[in-house]
C-alpha cells in the first residue's frame, strides 16, 4: 500500500518536473501555478506515506514490546521515526527538497528550479522503489534506539537537500553564464539564492555533525573515530565553509562560488552513497 | 603591541600570514585531501604529522584571527546606537500624515512591532524614535571560530590526559583494571567491578537481531559494594571518573563441543575442544571450533568451524545446532552438532576523557554563534518625525543594513506600508 502511493508520488514528480520544465520553456506563469499545486499535493501524499510508515514500524515494535505507560510510548514513536535504514533515508531524502523549497525558497520555486526539486526529488524516490533497496522495515538494533536518531538524521538530511537545492542553483548559474536565456533567473538572484541554500544547509550539516557526535560519545564513548563517514561529512563541511569564507571575506561571486557548490555537492554525494557502499564503517547499517 | 610589530617587519609579515584567510583556505584544502586519503586506505593518517601539523597551524590561524578580529568585534557591539547617529542613516521613503493621525504613536507603535520598543530622542523640533537589532551580530565569527578551538583542544586534552580501551567481562567476573588500546597494556581502575548478571534478547523473527543486551555492574571500592548500575547501549555508566560503555557482547562454550561426524555412511562422535586444531576420525583432515553464537541470522545457537586438509587453506563455515543442512560444509563430510552449552560474556569500552566538556563547550558556542553570524543581520531603523505646513505631522523612514540586502529589502516594504497605512 505504502509502496504504491510512493509509486504514484514518484510518477507525480516525475510529471511535475516536466510541467515546470514546460512552463520555463513556454514562460507560462499559469502552467508553474498548476504545477506549484502538483507538487504540493504530492509532498502531502509523501508526507502521508512516511506518516503510515512510521505508525507501521511503531506497532511492529509494540508488537515486540508491549507498552502501557504513556511516556514509554512517547518514546517508542519517536525511536520509530523512518529513518532506520537506506530505502528509509532516500525516501526521507526525496520528501525534504520539496518541502525544503516550499518552506525556504517558495517565491523561486518554477520553472527550472521546480524542474530540478521535482526531478531530484523523482530519481530518489526511483532508487528507493526500483533500485533493488530492501523496503522491509526491520526491528532496531540496540545502537540505533536513541534520542538523538530522529534529531541527527533530520538535521543531516535536511542539509543535504539544501546542498541539493544549492547545487540546482549553481547548475542554472553555470548554464546562464554559457548561453544567457532570458527565461532562465537572472544570474545575481541564482547568486544570492545559492549563498542563501549554502547558509541553509551549512546550518542544518553543522547540527547534524554535532548531534551525530554526542549521540556517538554515549553509544560508543567516542565522539569523533574518523569512521568514514564522519570523516566524508567533515570533508563536506570543509568546502563549505571554504565557499562561506571565500565569499563573506574575499568576497567571491558568481562563477567560481557555483563551482565550490558543485563540488560541495559532490562531497555531500559521497557521503551519503559513496560511504555506504564502498567504505564499511559505523554507519554500515545503512546499506 | 601592534607598534612593536611594526617595527620588525619579519613579524608583521608572519602575522599577516597568520591571520590571512588564504592560510585557511590552504589549511582546510590540505586537511580536505587529507581526509579523502585517510578514508581510502590510510586510517592511521589522523595521527601523523601529515595531518596533525596542518590541523595545528588550523588552530594557529584560528587563534590569530580571534586575537586580530574579536577586540575590534567587541567594541562594535558595545558601541552605542544614538539618536544623532540614526540621523545620519540613509533615507528609504517619506510621508505626511493627516492632521488626525498621532503620528509618534503611530511611529513607535509600527517600530516595535517589528523591531521591539523603539528609543526616542528629541532634537530641537525634530522627534527621532530608533531601533537596532542584531547589535551581536558581529560576535558571531568568533564565537564559532572560539568553539573551534575549543573542540580542538578538547581533541588534544583527550589525546594526551584521557585513556581509553575494553574490559571482556564473564559473568560472576571481578576486575580491577583494562586493556587499553595499545595493546598488552593494562590501566588499573582505582575500584573492581564485577558483572552481575548479562542478558542478550533477540527480536522473534528478527534474523538474529539483538533488541537489547545489559550489563547489571557492581562496582566495589575496597571490597565492599559501592554502587550498582545498569549498562545498555546509548545507556553508559560512570563511577570514579571513568565511564563504561556497553560496546558487545560474545559467547563461550561451557565445555569441550560434540560433534557428530558422518563421512559416506560410516558416522563417529568427536569431542571438540575450544580453539584447538583436532583430528578428524580417518584422515589427515583437521577441524577446530572458531567461535559460538547465541542466535545466527535468527536460526538458534550455532558454531563457527574451521576445517583444513594438509596444508591447504582452511575452510570457514558456520554450524547450526537445529539446521545443520544449512551449513556449507567441505566435500562429503556431514556434521551435527550436540546441543551448544554456552554463556555469554559482555565486552564494556571504558574511558577517561577530560576533553570532552570542552569539546561540548565548543558545541554551545558554535550554535549561538552561527545563530548571530547568519540568522540576525545588522539592522538600524529610524522614523524621524516633524511638524510641517498647517500643522501636519510630518515624517522621513532611515534604515540600513550592511549585509542580508533581502531581509532587509522585505522590512522596509512592511515598515513603509505600515507607516503610510496609518495615513490613509
Amino acid at each position: 500500500m505504502l509502496s504504491l502511493i510512493l509509486g504514484g508520488v514518484m510518477l507525480l514528480y516525475l510529471g511535475v518536473g516536466l510541467l515546470f520544465l514546460a512552463a520555463g520553456l513556454w514562460a507560462s506563469p499559469p502552467l508553474d501555478r498548476w504545477a506549484r499545486g502538483l507538487l504540493g499535493a504530492g509532498l502531502a501524499a509523501h508526507s502521508a506515506a512516511l506518516l503510515g510508515r512510521w505508525w507501521e514500524s511503531y506497532h511492529l515494535a509494540l508488537g515486540h514490546a508491549p507498552l502501557t505507560d504513556f511516556f514509554a510510548k512517547l518514546r517508542l514513536v519517536i525511536l520509530q521515526a523512518p529513518l532506520a535504514n537506506f530505502y528509509e533515508s532516500l525516501v526521507f531524502f526525496a520528501w525534504c527538497l520539496p518541502f525544503l523549497a516550499f518552506l525556504a525558497f517558495r517565491r523561486y520555486l518554477r520553472d527550472y528550479l521546480g524542474t530540478v526539486v521535482a526531478l531530484a526529488a523523482c530519481l530518489l524516490l526511483a532508487y528507493a522503489s526500483l533500485g533493488g533497496v530492501d523496503s522491509r522495515i526491520k526491528p532496531l538494533m540496540p545502537a540505533l534506539k536513541s534520542n538523538w536518531l530522529l534529531i541527527h538524521v533530520v538535521t543531516c538530511f535536511l542539509g543535504y537537500a539544501a546542498f541539493t537545492l544549492g547545487f540546482g542553483m549553481a547548475l542554472l548559474y553555470l548554464a546562464q553564464e554559457k548561453r544567457p536565456r532570458p527565461s532562465l533567473p537572472p544570474q545575481p538572484q541564482l547568486d544570492r539564492l545559492l549563498y542563501q541554500a549554502t547558509i541553509i544547509g551549512f546550518l542544518l550539516l553543522t547540527l547534524g555533525i554535532l548531534t551525530g557526535a554526542v549521540w556517538a560519545e554515549t553509544a560508543w564513548g567516542r565522539y569523533w573515530s574518523w569512521d568514514p563517514k564522519e570523516t566524508w561529512s567533515l570533508i563536506t563541511w570543509l568546502i563549505y565553509a571554504t565557499l562561506l569564507h571565500a565569499r563573506l571575506v574575499q568576497g567571491w561571486q558568481g562563477r567560481r562560488i557555483a563551482w565550490l557548490a558543485v563540488a560541495g555537492f559532490l562531497a555531500v554525494l559521497f557521503t551519503y552513497f559513496g560511504v555506504s557502499f564502498l567504505l564499511p564503517g559505523l554507519h554500515s547499517y545503512l546499506t | 603591541m601592534s607598534s612593536f610589530i611594526s617595527n620588525f617587519r619579519p613579524l608583521a609579515w608572519l602575522w599577516g600570514q597568520l591571520t590571512s584567510i588564504r592560510l585557511t583556505v590552504f589549511l582546510l584544502l590540505i586537511l580536505a585531501v587529507d581526509a579523502v586519503v585517510g578514508t581510502l586506505g590510510l586510517p592511521g593518517l589522523y595521527y601523523t604529522p601529515w595531518f596533525l601539523s596542518p590541523l595545528s597551524l588550523l588552530a594557529l590561524n584560528l587563534l590569530a584571527c580571534l586575537a586580530h578580529g574579536l577586540p575590534q568585534a567587541i567594541r562594535k557591539a558595545a558601541r552605542p546606537f544614538t539618536g544623532e547617529m540614526a540621523l545620519t542613516l540613509p533615507e528609504r521613503g517619506r510621508f505626511t500624515w493627516p492632521p488626525e493621525v498621532d503620528a509618534p504613536a503611530l511611529a513607535a507603535e509600527t517600530l516595535r512591532r517589528e523591531l521591539g520598543r523603539p528609543r526616542q530622542e528629541v532634537f530641537g523640533e525634530t522627534q527621532v524614535l530608533f531601533s537596532i537589532r542584531g547589535r551581536l551580530r558581529p560576535l558571531g565569527p568568533y564565537l564559532v571560530h572560539l568553539g573551534l578551538v575549543l573542540i580542538l583542544s578538547g581533541g588534544v586534552i583527550g589525546k594526551f590526559w584521557g585513556v581509553e580501551g575494553r574490559v571482556l567481562l564473564h559473568q560472576g567476573q571481578v576486575v580491577g583494571a583494562f586493556e587499553l588500546d595499545t595493546p598488552g597494556k593494562e590501566q588499573p581502575l582505582g575500584f573492581q567491578v564485577r558483572l552481575d548478571r548479562f542478558q542478550v534478547r533477540y527480536y522473534e523473527g528478527g534474523g538474529g537481531t539483538p533488541q537489547e543486551f545489559r550489563s547489571d555492574l557492581t562496582f566495589l571500592q575496597g571490597g565492599k559494594d559501592a554502587a550498582h548500575a545498569v549498562c545498555r547501549v546509548n545507556e553508559p555508566v560512570s563511577f570514579g571518573g571513568y565511564t563504561f560503555y556497553q560496546s558487545s557482547y560474545g559467547a563461550m562454550p561451557r565445555g569441550p563441543i560434540l560433534l557428530k561426524v558422518s563421512r559416506g555412511d560410516k558416522s563417529q562422535a568427536l569431542e571438540l575442544p575450544f580453539r584447538r586444531w583436532a583430528p578428524l576420525p580417518g584422515g589427515e583432515a583437521q577441524i577446530m571450533a572458531l567461535r559460538v553464537e547465541g542466535n545466527l541470522q535468527g536460526y538458534g545457537p550455532a558454531v563457527q568451524l574451521a576445517y583444513r586438509e594438509g596444508s591447504r587453506h582452511p575452510q570457514v563455515f558456520w554450524l547450526p545446532e537445529k539446521h545443520p543442512k544449512l551449513a556449507e560444509m567441505p566435500g562429503d563430510l556431514r556434521l551435527t552438532v550436540a546441543p551448544l552449552s554456552f554463556h555469554y560474556y559482555s565486552i564494556l569500552q571504558v574511558k577517561y576523557d577530560p576533553g570532552v566538556w570542552w569539546v561540548y563547550g565548543g558545541f554551545l558556542l558554535i550554535l549561538p554563534g552561527l545563530y548571530l553570524a547568519f540568522l540576525r543581520p545588522f539592522q538600524r531603523w529610524a522614523v524621524v518625525l516633524g511638524k510641517g505646513k498647517e500643522g501636519r505631522w510630518e515624517g522621513r523612514l532611515l534604515g540600513a543594513s550592511p549585509r542580508g540586502r533581502e531581509d532587509f529589502a522585505a522590512r522596509t516594504d512592511r515598515l513603509l506600508t505600515r507607516l503610510k497605512g496609518g495615513g490613509s
